[in-house]
């Protein structure tokens, strides 16, 4: 397992480029993202360890980061301040382009995987806004009401975007739709709805709705999506059947700050806990097997070096599968494989 | 300078309450737990409330009624008085505010002189302003026992001495001199510019006296009223008696088709009158609080709990509005939703106002004061606040149900709500 501290700023995000499978970046705030400056750390793998290549400081805490697809040298960080700023670890101190329009923190960043020339935010001020890097102004703003704390673009198609948000809702926008009333949304799944197929002594299904921190898409199964939020349970969920969820995953005894689906495996996923646990997961699905893509998920294995809120986890794209990286207000990031903490 | 410093504390009590709700189960769940310093009520009563000029408290000063109400208390509760560090009482009319007759009461009452009083007055939501202060007072750790008391006889000082005159300056400022606009006349106006129509408000104030004689008939009220025993003068006889007052007396059989009858009462064409608006009336009430684990410690029985209040300002012709501005505004501190709440209490002031909030709220009209409310049984000013306390707390218990809302429009343009979980 290799270590950085990010002395004197706690992260909130960890971020493998998709360009190189050395660099990582980390975005994080002093006390605890409360008050104060925020830092976008610049790291790279090496063979003396975890090295800082480079870091950029803000006047508020960065809650989130996401690397452009377009240029292997630029990466977008989501502002306190409700900025959203794109810097180039090639060029001098500050960023090289800003976007302000947000009326409160940012939240979330996320980079169009797809046609690669857009980007979202979400945000406290509740709304999702798309954006294209070369202009000044949002493309689009779609409005959710509600404190937006992850948005993601699915991974299977540059138009539809998805979100979870404080009101324990799932929402999914469909761009290509005109805007009407709607806004382009076109479904609205309430995260804590009872399981459509009871699972044996669950006692989690059909909840009270609860803040939902963190979602992610499946990166195989082009339907599926993952959830999860304050009352310690990650959820997934079929978009071909959106009444709720399919599968819960109960075992964080407190909230889940982060979860993200495994690039190589499609049934696996990590999170990350303010139980300071970083666990692995499978949703149960034995699709690889030529499955029917529906099981009983259970947990894996755990990762308990993080002595604070764990917040970000990210899978290395490269490589062998199961490595990842974690960060923690701990101040500590650390990278580390997978296999090494699977029950045998 | 010192705003920019305001802002960045404001962001950094935001960002740390957000990451804080992270840690609790957040929504009703959350607020339904229980922990060792949730500030609880150990008993809440009240005195009936009866009609001003004619009813059973007539001749009853209202210290009188609150050394009543004081004495129930602490007869119910059990509580050992000396323990007792503070009381706030809640009264509009009394001129000082009532602070040496109050004092004066909870000694005649049985308290010691260690046990310390003061009268606070935020007009219409004084009784709930002063069960707050009591519970903010406890949960900050300025004192651990406390008492939130409401008493308004508006029989003996309803009337204009209660209002300071305005000066020149006060009179001359355009929205300040709106404060002392009466509030029949201003929630006549706010109910034709917000078309609350006569029907509409003769319909709520007849469900209110409908839902208050059935309440009384099947002694929904019995468990929050202390019976009172006062002297009371035979207005046919002039002869003076002794009698135990133990029910609301403005409960009366009526028909929307009987209310819409009566006169309006501030506009000649206008749509609010006596049997769509809040009777003047006489009573007193108080709420006992301390942290659930001092209650434990001290063997008292725990009627609830007290989550959170909002108090919030509206322009003052809107005075009505207030309900509907605060009510959110607790909700949100609590981190609970509209239909979160299973009981409503707000004042009825005025049918039109109390109505327009609910609707704006789209709050289901079955949620509302489902023991009827002021229209039916009377609004003493100051006694209000802390009455729907034991209100609502015997209504929720009773119908098995656990988290309510109590709130209110404030005379000036203020709003009330507080939020409250029975055990």
């Amino acid at each position: 397992m290799l270590e950085f501290r990010t002395a004197g700023f706690n992260p909130y995000s960890v971020k493998y480029s998709p360009f190189f499978d050395s660099r990582l970046a980390v975005s994080a705030g002093a006390n605890f993202g409360l008050v104060g400056n925020g830092r976008l750390f610049i790291l790279n793998l090496t063979a003396e360890g975890i090295v800082c290549e480079k870091f950029f400081e803000t006047q508020d805490c960065l809650f989130d980061l996401t690397w452009s697809e377009q240029h292997e040298n630029q990466l977008l960080t989501a502002g306190g301040d409700g900025s959203i700023k794109l810097f180039d670890i090639g060029v001098g101190e500050f960023p090289v382009a800003g976007w302000q329009e947000h009326g409160r923190e940012v939240f979330s960043v996320h980079w169009n995987l797809v046609n690669k020339n857009t980007f979202l935010s979400s945000s406290w001020d509740g709304t999702v806004k798309i954006w294209a890097p070369e202009r000044k102004e949002s493309l689009v703003t779609l409005p959710v009401h509600s404190c937006v704390y992850s948005a993601e673009f699915s991974p299977h198609h540059p138009d539809i975007v998805t979100c979870v948000s404080r009101d324990s809702h799932l929402r999914v926008f469909d761009l290509r739709q005109k805007p009407s009333a709607q806004n382009h949304l076109t479904l609205a799944i309430p995260i804590h709805a009872p399981l459509k197929i009871p699972i044996p002594d669950n006692v989690t299904g059909g909840v009270q709705p609860s803040e939902c921190l963190t979602h992610d898409w499946n990166k195989y199964r082009d339907s599926v999506l993952a959830t999860a939020g304050v009352d310690g349970t990650i959820r997934t969920f079929d978009l071909r059947a959106p009444s709720g969820p399919v599968n819960v995953l109960p075992g964080h005894e407190y909230a889940v700050r982060r979860v993200s689906w495994s690039p190589h495996l499609s049934d696996t996923l990590l999170s990350a806990s303010y139980d300071m646990s970083c666990r692995v997961w499978t949703d149960g699905s034995t699709q690889d097997n030529g499955g029917s893509g529906v099981g009983f998920g259970r947990e894996l294995g755990r990762m308990d070096a993080h002595t604070e809120f764990a917040m970000g986890v990210d899978w290395c794209m490269f490589g062998a599968e199961g490595w990842c990286s974690t960060c923690a207000w701990d101040e500590k990031v650390l990278v580390w494989d997978v296999r090494d903490f699977m029950r045998r | 300078m010192a705003s920019q410093t305001t802002g960045k504390n404001e962001h950094t009590q935001r960002r740390l309450e957000q990451v804080a709700h992270h840690m609790n189960a957040s929504g009703r769940p959350g607020v339904i737990e229980k922990h060792p310093d949730d500030i609880v009520v150990t008993s809440a009563l009240r005195t009936a409330i009866t009609k001003g000029g004619r009813g059973g408290f007539k001749d009853t000063a209202a210290a009188d009624l609150l050394v009543g109400a004081f004495k129930s208390l602490i007869e119910r509760s059990g509580i050992d008085p000396k323990l007792v560090e503070d009381i706030a009482v809640g009264n509009v009319l009394a001129p000082g505010g009532g602070a040496t007759e109050f004092r004066a009461a909870a000694i005649a009452a049985g308290f010691p002189s260690s046990t310390a009083v003061k009268a606070l007055n935020r007009q219409c939501s004084s009784g709930l302003q002063a069960c707050v202060d009591i519970a903010n007072a406890i949960k900050c750790g300025t004192i651990e026992v406390g008492i939130g008391a409401g008493v308004e006889s508006m029989s003996t000082q309803y009337g204009p001495q209660a209002v300071t005159e305005f000066s020149e300056l006060l009179d001359n400022h355009k929205e300040a001199a709106e404060c002392k606009v009466p509030m029949g006349a201003l929630s006549e106006q706010m109910a034709k510019d917000r078309y609350i129509s006569r029907k509409s408000q003769d319909e709520f104030a007849y469900n209110s006296y409908r839902k208050a004689g059935e309440a009384q008939k099947k002694g929904w009220f019995d468990e929050e009223i202390a019976p009172l025993k006062v002297k009371w003068t035979d207005p046919k006889t002039d002869e003076e008696k002794e009698i135990t007052v133990a029910m609301d007396d403005g409960v009366r059989e009526v028909t929307v088709e009987s209310l819409g009858k009566i006169k309006p009462a501030f506009a000649k064409d206008g749509s609010i009158h006596a049997g769509n608006a809040s009777q003047i009336s006489d009573g007193a009430s108080a709420v006992l609080f301390m942290k659930r684990s001092t209650a434990e410690r001290l063997g008292q029985k725990i009627l609830g709990k007290y989550v959170t209040a909002s108090v919030v300002g509206v322009p003052p012709l809107l005075m009505g509005i207030g309900p509907w501005k605060a009510i959110p505004v607790a909700l949100e501190k609590a981190g609970l939703s509209l239909e979160d709440i299973d009981i409503y209490e707000i004042n009825e002031a005025f049918a039109s106002q109390c109505l327009w909030c609910a609707n704006e709220l789209k709050i289901p009209h079955e949620k509302i004061n489902p023991k009827g409310g002021a229209i039916a049984f009377g609004h003493p000013l100051g006694n209000t606040g802390s009455r729907q306390v034991s209100t609502l707390l015997y209504e929720l218990k009773r119908t098995q149900k656990r988290v309510g809302v109590t709130s209110m429009c404030v005379g000036g343009g203020m709003g009330m709500a507080a939020v409250w979980v029975a055990e």
